[in-house]
């Protein structure tokens, strides 16, 4: 077996013994869409302030996105391994043995990551594709139609996230995608309605 | 000295790793033709098995790593069967 074999096995090993797949959906999902949907405001925020300058929605969408990505990193660190290590305590209580040396105790701290970075990268990756219009700008000349073509994205990664959702829990792909979309309306009617002079 | 061709032994192991992937490990390690795991307690978070494995030539001390490695303990080794062929407990007139 290869190295990367060896180490892919090893990740699906832990993965199994951790519950790391059924956590990282989860924590994928719900950041995804809170990136989503922060963007939205930022982006109806400065539509409604009738912000002209591609940049400042860039700089301002960017650091918005790299805030909740480290925010997502950290939190799920901190808060993800101090319930893996009471988890282990726990099940240590019952063996009555040290298993920080053995696969459970590996595959307890390669969750930590794994989850930070899903929890870090979900938001921020979601926030950066909604900006892709503004890094084109350029080529779309008129700002207006940047903020049209950002909000769609937005909707279409929502459905996206949603679709997804709807895969995990075996429904209906598109009524899943849509109940996602909802929110992103609700987010974007409200934001212009409060902007609106 | 003659070579370990059967144990068996009482171990107590969280319910994950499972005992399909201990059984596939264990038969895995050189020396071992056959493994047979069963479970005859299951608590919240752990279960007792009763592992049998035999072979040509078993090490006891890779047998055990296995096990650790995968969070059990062994608590007592209820058999060993050494020499050149596997024989069982002889029946005596007391059984």
């Amino acid at each position: 077996m290869g190295f990367f074999a060896r180490k892919l096995h090893e990740l699906r090993e832990y993965s199994d013994i951790a519950s790391i797949g059924e956590i990282a959906r989860r924590y994928f999902a719900m950041n995804a869409f809170d990136g989503v949907l922060t963007i939205i405001g930022v982006l109806m925020g400065s539509y409604t302030a009738r912000v002209q300058d591609p940049t400042v929605v860039i700089v301002t969408g960017f650091s918005t996105s790299m805030a909740m990505g480290i925010s997502g990193l950290w939190g799920a660190y901190l808060t993800e391994s101090a319930e893996r290590k009471r988890d282990l305590n726990d099940l240590e209580n019952h063996t009555l043995t040290d298993l920080s040396n053995t696969k459970i105790g590996r595959a307890s701290r390669v969750a930590v990551v794994v989850v930070a970075l899903v929890d870090g990268l979900a938001p921020f990756l979601a926030a950066l594709v909604v900006l892709l219009p503004f890094f084109l700008g350029g080529l779309m000349g008129d700002i207006v139609l940047s903020y049209y073509a950002s909000l769609g994205m937005a909707l279409a990664v929502l459905f996206a996230v949603g679709a997804f959702l709807g895969k995990v829990s075996k429904e209906n792909l598109i009524i899943s995608g849509a109940k996602m979309i909802g929110a992103g309306l609700v987010s974007i009617l409200l934001s212009y309605f409060l902007g609106a002079r | 000295m003659g070579k370990v061709r059967r144990v068996v032994l009482d171990v107590l192991k969280p319910l994950d790793p499972t005992i399909i992937e201990l059984a596939q490990q264990l038969s895995g390690l050189s020396g071992v033709e056959a493994v047979n795991i069963s479970i005859y307690e299951i608590d919240r978070r752990v279960e007792n098995a009763k592992i049998t494995i035999e072979g040509g030539d078993l090490s006891y001390e890779s047998i055990d790593q296995v096990i650790q490695e995968n969070g059990g303990t062994v608590h007592s080794i209820d058999e060993v069967a050494a020499g050149k062929i596997i024989i069982d407990d002889a029946v005596t007139p007391q059984d």
